[in-house]
């Protein structure tokens, strides 16, 4: 969708949509909102939508960031040490890899 | 027309000339395929896994012909072209080898062994002290005869067939494929003047992937997880089933204690194991044990018929024994939780078979529990036994000894008995102390370690029919056994003499349990629908997890001939006995078998046969309660996996395949910059005004 086309009013709302849709456990709609609004939040020249644009914009990007962060902890513990928890590992696990522990 | 014609003929042309052409597949040019392999593959019991594993896409190794202990050092340090595929000549198959190519297993891909056609000196791959941790002694039963204090069974043993490996192993017979491969090696793989061997080199590739891991309780558990996408099993626990035979039939669907009933067990094993998957021969081991008391069984049917005995005998033959006493600790269970037909207390003593392959004039040995013993009861009725036993052997040529010195009893079923209950028992062997085996549960355990040959003019059907030295020796045994157990029952004293065992018998189950199992009394002892499990070879005696083992089938037709009665029945009658008046399925089993086929006939002589002959399951019991990790009852599981196969081809050298690569990668980056170039100046190359073109029509 060419953002250039729209509205500012209907930027704004979007990209609130989006904001909003990434608290349910969705990081990528926060990614795809920094992404998608970039240009729009911090190169274009200002408008009055913008400020608002911008605020959802950067804490968007928190968010994604702190997704980053949480889930590839996990993973590593995950990996590393998934064979040592024996059954709590296999309970936990969807695919059970064959002929390794 | 003349178009007509010429398509026609193109159309033809075409047709020849595809029917003249042939695939030639790439895959066939690279890869030779070795079709007589057998792997060595992964079990697991409460703690750990023993066996061979590969990688997920098989293990690539540049071969290596061993010549010696020494030449090692090739493939473990000085070799330049790491890792190694050994292949190592039978000598060289032992324990030092194997455990210093397990150390630095980095360098070693994987082993070829070649099993010759004729038998080292002695070779037992199986530990030194059989079934340690699940016999009677412990250390709160007998503890300075535990873990073979005193006698230490198979000193020959090797342990290699429970060291675990993570490379896979794999066996090849002495055949052409394995000239191709000692040639492929000599051709490219020889280091010429102590220089490295120059590239391409000849390399095998083994695929053994085995999909369980740790030990039996993991693999277990992730047998029964139901979360993941595609559920897969991963191991199966050993197990077949026992067979039981007796004089005197019970009802099979009463269990429990029977009142004023006692029995005589006479038992053998019927299993046995290599280092190598399934292909376990063991003659000395427990053919020659369950051959003799087929035939003591049949021995005794007459006289039991015509002159019946206090006691009932009942004929036991265990699968599994090899594994923890998989057989004999299931029945015990059954018996103590009352689903057998009888229990613990009914029994009255036990005889059992071990290794018995004698020569003439050898003495045999009886071996019996010396903490039971102290018991005077005990040690009443074990006497008593003995010389049951020792009177039997009157004109037959040789003795029957009790060992000098206070031992325990070897590994054995009767073991997991006394673990229930103090039962006076014997335990006959050819061996005083240690294992005259020298093969055990290896697979060189075969006919010729039993001597069984036979002169070489003579077809199989004349070779089935020829009593052998070795039949004449078990069958003196069998005569033993059988007046022992007819005198042990109560039997009449007078009629003992008048028993004996068939030579004959002795010698055609000698003939099919170890030279070839599909001969014409095989044939006419089994059920037509179980004709196929008949082949040429012998049958493979490892218990497996299929519950379809061939020996545990043929030893129940055989009892079921052997001891019991041919009927009248047809077909139909036969599948539904219940019908008539005086037949019962809950006394007897009813078999329908294919029969002999007469002279100047095609067609088999079929029949219905009634014994008291049963199946029982032979699955650990700790299968039946959850417990994987218990410690009183076999745990043994074998993996599961894909595919087995084993091939070789010729393998570059990493710099011609990184070279390889290289330029295929430069010449796509070199193409994608020439198209960049050529389509960014498009309209400088190919201008628009055409130049007339000089040529003329």
């Amino acid at each position: 969708m060419n953002l250039e086309r729209l509205p500012n009013e209907e930027k704004l709302t979007l990209c609130r949509k989006y904001y909003f849709g990434g608290f349910a456990f969705l990081p990528f709609l926060w990614l795809v909102n920094v992404v998608w609004f970039f240009k729009e939040a911090f190169v274009e020249p200002t408008y009055t939508e913008q400020l608002q644009i911008k605020t959802y914009v950067k804490r968007s990007g928190l968010g994604f960031l702190l997704w980053v962060a949480v889930l590839t902890t996990w993973i590593t513990i995950f990996q590393h040490f998934r064979a040592e928890w024996g059954e709590v590992g296999d309970y936990l696990s969807f695919t059970i890899p064959l002929g390794i522990p | 027309m003349g178009l007509e014609s010429s398509k026609w003929a193109i159309i033809f042309l075409v047709c020849w000339l595809y029917k003249n052409v042939s695939c030639n597949s790439v895959e066939q040019k690279i890869y030779v395929e070795l079709n007589n392999t057998v792997p060595c593959v992964r079990l697991l019991n409460a703690t750990h896994q023993i066996g061979c594993q590969s990688s997920i896409s098989g293990d690539t190794g540049v071969i290596h012909v061993l010549e010696s202990e020494a030449d090692l050092e090739w493939p473990l340090s000085k070799g330049p072209n790491p890792p190694y595929m050994v292949l190592l000549e039978s000598s060289l198959f032992t324990r030092s080898i194997m455990m210093k190519m397990k150390n630095e297993s980095n360098r070693v891909a994987g082993v070829a062994v070649v099993v010759p056609n004729t038998s080292p000196p002695e070779f037992s791959p199986h530990t030194t002290c059989p079934n340690e941790n699940t016999g009677v002694y412990s250390d709160n039963y007998g503890p300075n005869l535990a873990h073979c204090n005193t006698t230490v069974w198979n000193p020959r043993g090797n342990g290699l067939s429970y060291e675990e490996f993570d490379f896979p192993v794999f066996s090849l017979k002495e055949d052409n494929e394995t000239e191709f491969i000692k040639q492929c090696y000599l051709d490219h793989n020889r280091a010429v003047n102590g220089s490295a061997p120059q590239y391409p080199l000849c390399a095998m590739q083994l695929f053994s992937h085995m999909h369980a891991v740790t030990n039996t309780p993991t693999c277990m558990r992730r047998n029964d997880i139901n979360f993941s996408i595609n559920p897969e099993m991963v191991c199966d626990p050993l197990g077949d089933y026992n067979v039981w035979g007796s004089i005197r039939p019970y009802n099979d669907t009463v269990f429990g204690h029977k009142e004023n009933e006692s029995v005589v067990i006479a038992a053998a094993r019927l299993d046995s194991r290599a280092f190598f998957w399934e292909v376990s021969t063991g003659a000395e081991g427990s053919v020659s044990g369950f051959v003799t008391l087929l035939a003591a069984a049949q021995a005794l049917r007459e006289v039991t018929h015509a002159a019946p005995p206090t006691r009932n005998i009942l004929f036991a033959f265990f699968q599994g024994e090899t594994f923890d006493y998989i057989g004999s600790s299931r029945m015990v269970y059954d018996m103590e939780n009352g689903k057998f037909v009888i229990d613990l207390d009914n029994i009255h003593s036990v005889l059992e078979i071990g290794q018995v392959a004698v020569h003439s004039g050898t003495n045999l040995f009886l071996h019996s529990d010396p903490v039971s013993r102290r018991n005077n009861t005990v040690n009443d009725e074990v006497k008593n036994l003995v010389n049951n036993l020792q009177s039997s052997t009157a004109g037959l040529g040789f003795l029957l000894v009790e060992p000098n010195v206070s031992q325990p009893l070897p590994p054995s079923s009767l073991q997991r008995f006394l673990r229930a209950q103090p039962i006076p028992g014997i335990v006959l062997a050819d061996h005083e102390s240690a294992f005259n085996n020298r093969y055990y549960e290896s697979f060189y355990d075969n006919a010729a370690n039993l001597n069984l040959t036979y002169p070489s003019d003579l077809s199989p059907e004349e070779q089935l029919e020829f009593v052998t030295d070795t039949a004449k020796s078990l069958t003196d045994v069998a005569t033993v056994v059988a007046r022992a157990l007819y005198k042990q029952a109560g039997g009449d004293e007078s009629l003992v003499n008048t028993i004996k065992a068939d030579p004959k018998i002795v010698t055609q189950m000698l003939y099919g349990f170890l030279v070839s199992s599909n001969n014409s009394w095989f044939q006419a002892v089994m059920a037509p629908e179980l004709k196929n499990i008949l082949k040429p070879s012998p049958p493979e005696y490892y218990v497996g997890v299929a519950m379809s083992s061939t020996p545990t089938r043929l030893v129940q037709y055989l009892l079921a001939n052997l001891t019991g009665a041919a009927t009248n029945l047809t077909q139909s009658q036969c599948q539904k006995p219940d019908e008539l008046p005086n037949e019962s399925r809950q006394m007897y089993s009813y078999l329908w078998v294919q029969g002999i086929v007469p002279p100047n006939s095609t067609e088999r002589d079929s029949f219905c046969v009634r014994a008291s002959v049963r199946l029982t399951k032979a699955v650990s019991p700790a299968f039946e309660l959850g417990e994987y990790a218990s410690k009183d009852y076999s745990t043994w599981t074998e993996s599961r996996w894909k595919f087995i196969k084993a091939r070789i081809f010729l393998v570059a050298s990493r710099d011609l395949e990184m070279l390889t690569l290289g330029v295929g990668v430069a010449v796509l980056f070199t193409s994608l910059l020439v198209t960049y170039f050529i389509s960014t100046k498009a309209d400088v190359l190919f201008s628009s005004t055409r130049e007339p073109a000089s040529a003329a029509y």
